[in-house]
């Protein structure tokens, strides 16, 4: 009976046409709010894994270092690198702060010790050695050897890095220690965190040890509204194809009750009236996701903050865009079955 | 005997009241017969199809077919009844109109699980039988309707059934296409089927072997006044009875009721001396559509649609059918007052 189904599909084609734009566009928008999402994780995950500490040693008490600010003074760094354990240790200081030359945008600022822990990743250029230096994100769109102006400070860059963001894709800049403390502190010897390598066993009074993974999901956390936002719009997208799948099953279903009484009066079983409006749901679902995976490709460059989709979003959405076909159809179905084959004998 | 009916009644429930347009019809068809049920919209003979078709089951009586008792039937049993034994050629063809001529036919055997590869020569095969062999990939639209009747005749005996239904086969068709599906269907009762043709168009009288009237006519003939003196419970006429008369009040009280899907009596209207009552059905052929019975010790009289019209001083027949308030012209006759007196 699957003949059927698909003639059916073929004849009423326009009519596919138009659901099937508008279905595959809902579930493009579920990849790029999927894509959102990933990326909001992702960029955590990047920056903790670019300092590459394998503790990060803050006040006792202070949640993480990127949300708190709390300090602790510079000379903290060597009595953490003196604790047992630890091979180096370097103090950061992370805020953030605003760039107004070449033009006005909201960025990260890391102040790191040269040669210690926590050296940024450098794509083009070299990382900075001496204060008035700053190694810049590829999102800001700096040139290596353009001056910026940033919380006050004249910096003049000498590298990028990519991919280097948080906060909603802020940009970041990396500067040595001593331009972050005059920006953070007015040039007072503080730092926001010792970041170690090797784990300490033992510190100083005063001072808590935070796991990488700790400062990732301390980092998260101003996050969950967003990505909770994001997963409740996505369910709503979800819902929005399963109308619209929903309804041109529906109204398939009534439109074709005469031909589903013939086929009852001429000894189809329910199942394969049931089977072919699945089908038709199958296929409506399918070939949506297939054009939303190309549509998703399309949109995701035009979008100011990044959108990762990985392969793992797009087989979830094939197999919950069958899901909600069908779960969508199950109305249809119903009317299929219900359909007393006595109406076949009704004039035109 | 191939196909009998015996004493069969058939009901079902409508807008919450019971229908009966088939009450204790026996018949008996051999093969190669072509038998046609006469009579207009409404009479039963779609209703009657639904019972031969194994689709609606009768209150009582029963329907066998060769050594199946169709009523019977259920499940599987029932599919491979309709699928195997029973082609039907539905009023409007119902074609799917999707599909190509050659994909109509071929749906009765892919239903049944027919591979495509058999299916398709024989979809060919009764195409080309009711001559539609230079049509087979066209869709219903951009058929005439002559056509699709074909298509739907060669849809119904894609599995060579012995009993073939054909529901109005000429309604939608000029005279010229209804030519040849005429000459079609009596080719087809000759090579050894049951075929069953349901109409209302009295030219395919000459097509029968047996005709059978659903709506037995009555005929518009001169009678004299039925006078009926009745006692409290008495039945004037029966909900499904033809209709022959209008009856007029002179005294005692009739109800008329209808019955309901449940089995209870509804009673619908209560009419005193002076009212009249069962005038559509005479009037249009129909059946009762009520039951009329005495309330109390009643009098009332029975006219043809002519003298009751005479009786009330000829209203037209549109105050008749729209119920209008008429004054009777003559007393009751005296022999019936006093039969009604002495009550």
């Amino acid at each position: 009976m699957w003949l059927i189904s698909l003639r059916d599909l073929q004849f009423r084609r326009r009519r596919f046409t138009i659901a099937v734009a508008a279905t595959a566009l809902t579930f493009a928008m579920t990849l790029l709010m999927a894509g959102f999402s990933a990326t909001l994780h992702s960029e955590i995950r990047r920056i903790v894994d670019v300092i590459g500490a394998d503790s990060w040693v803050v006040a006792e008490g202070t949640s993480g270092p990127f949300t708190a600010s709390t300090v602790v003074p510079a000379a903290t760094t060597d009595a953490v690198a003196a604790a047992p354990g630890v091979d180096r240790a370097s103090a950061l200081v992370l805020l953030h702060s605003a760039m107004s030359e070449p033009e006005d945008r909201d960025v990260n600022v890391i102040g790191y010790s040269s040669g210690g822990v926590g050296e940024p990743p450098v794509t083009e250029g070299r990382a900075p050695e001496e204060t008035g230096e700053a190694l810049v994100d590829t999102a800001l769109e700096v040139a290596v050897g353009d001056s910026i102006s940033v919380g006050g400070l004249q910096l003049r860059t000498v590298g990028t890095s990519d991919g280097i963001t948080y906060y909603f894709g802020t940009p970041t800049i990396f500067v040595p220690l001593e331009n972050a403390q005059a920006m953070a502190f007015s040039g007072q010897d503080l730092v926001t965190t010792v970041v170690t390598s090797g784990k300490p066993s033992t510190l100083p009074e005063g001072l808590e040890e935070l796991t990488p993974t700790q400062v990732r999901v301390d980092l998260e956390r101003p996050l969950a509204n967003g990505t909770k936002s994001i997963d409740l719009i996505s369910m709503l997208l979800w819902i929005t194809a399963a109308g619209i799948i929903g309804s041109i099953i529906y109204l398939s279903a009534l439109e074709r009750t005469r031909d589903f009484a013939v086929l009852k009066a001429t000894g189809a079983p329910n199942s394969a009236l049931m089977g072919g409006l699945a089908l038709q749901a199958i296929v409506l679902s399918i070939t949506s996701a297939a054009l939303a995976v190309v549509l998703a490709q399309l949109l995701a460059p035009l979008f100011p903050f990044g959108v990762e989709i990985y392969a793992r979003a797009y087989a979830v959405l094939f197999a919950i865009a069958i899901s909600v076909g069908l779960l969508a159809s199950v109305a249809g179905l119903r009317r299929a079955v219900r359909v007393d084959p006595a109406l076949a004998f009704g004039g035109p | 005997m191939d196909l009998v009916i015996e004493d069969l009644t058939v009901e079902y429930a409508s807008g919450g009241y019971v229908v009966c347009p088939i009450e204790n019809l026996s018949l008996e068809v051999s093969s190669g017969e072509l038998v046609l049920l006469l009579g207009p919209s409404g009479c039963g003979k779609t209703t009657l199809f639904s019972v031969l078709a194994g689709i609606l089951q009768p209150a009582s009586g029963s329907v066998r077919f060769r050594d199946t008792v169709v009523n019977d039937l259920g499940g599987s049993a029932l599919t491979h009844y309709r699928r195997s034994t029973v082609g039907i050629v539905f009023q409007a063809f119902n074609l799917i109109p999707s599909l190509t001529a050659l994909e109509n036919v071929q749906v009765p055997l892919l239903a049944a699980k027919v591979p495509r590869r058999e299916a398709g020569p024989r979809a060919e095969t009764l195409l080309t039988q009711v001559g539609l062999a230079d049509r087979m990939a066209h869709r219903p639209g951009d058929l005439s309707g002559g056509q699709q009747q074909r298509v739907a005749i060669a849809r119904a005996l894609a599995h060579n059934p012995p009993l073939l239904l054909a529901d109005e086969p000429t309604a939608h068709l000029d005279y010229i296409q209804v030519e040849g599906i005429l000459r079609l269907l009596r080719e087809l009762a000759t090579s050894g089927r049951v075929v069953v043709v349901a109409t209302h168009d009295e030219r395919l009288l000459p097509l029968a072997d047996r005709i059978v009237e659903m709506s037995p006519r009555v005929a518009a003939r001169e009678r004299p006044p039925e006078h009926l003196v009745l006692s409290s419970g008495d039945i004037i006429f029966k909900q499904g009875d033809p209709g022959e008369r209008i009856y007029v009040v002179w005294n005692g009280e009739i109800e008329l009721l209808r019955r309901r899907e449940d089995g209870t009596n509804l009673v619908m209207e209560r009419l005193r001396s002076g009212r009249y009552f069962g005038e559509l059905s005479p009037i249009f052929g129909l059946p009762r559509s009520m039951t009329a019975r005495a309330a109390t010790n009643a009098v009332v009289t029975g006219y043809t649609v002519t003298d009751f019209r005479r009786q009330v001083g000829a209203p037209s027949m549109d105050d008749l059918i729209l119920g209008a308030d008429v004054r009777l012209q003559d007393e009751p006759p005296e022999a019936i007052e006093a039969m009604g007196d002495g009550h």
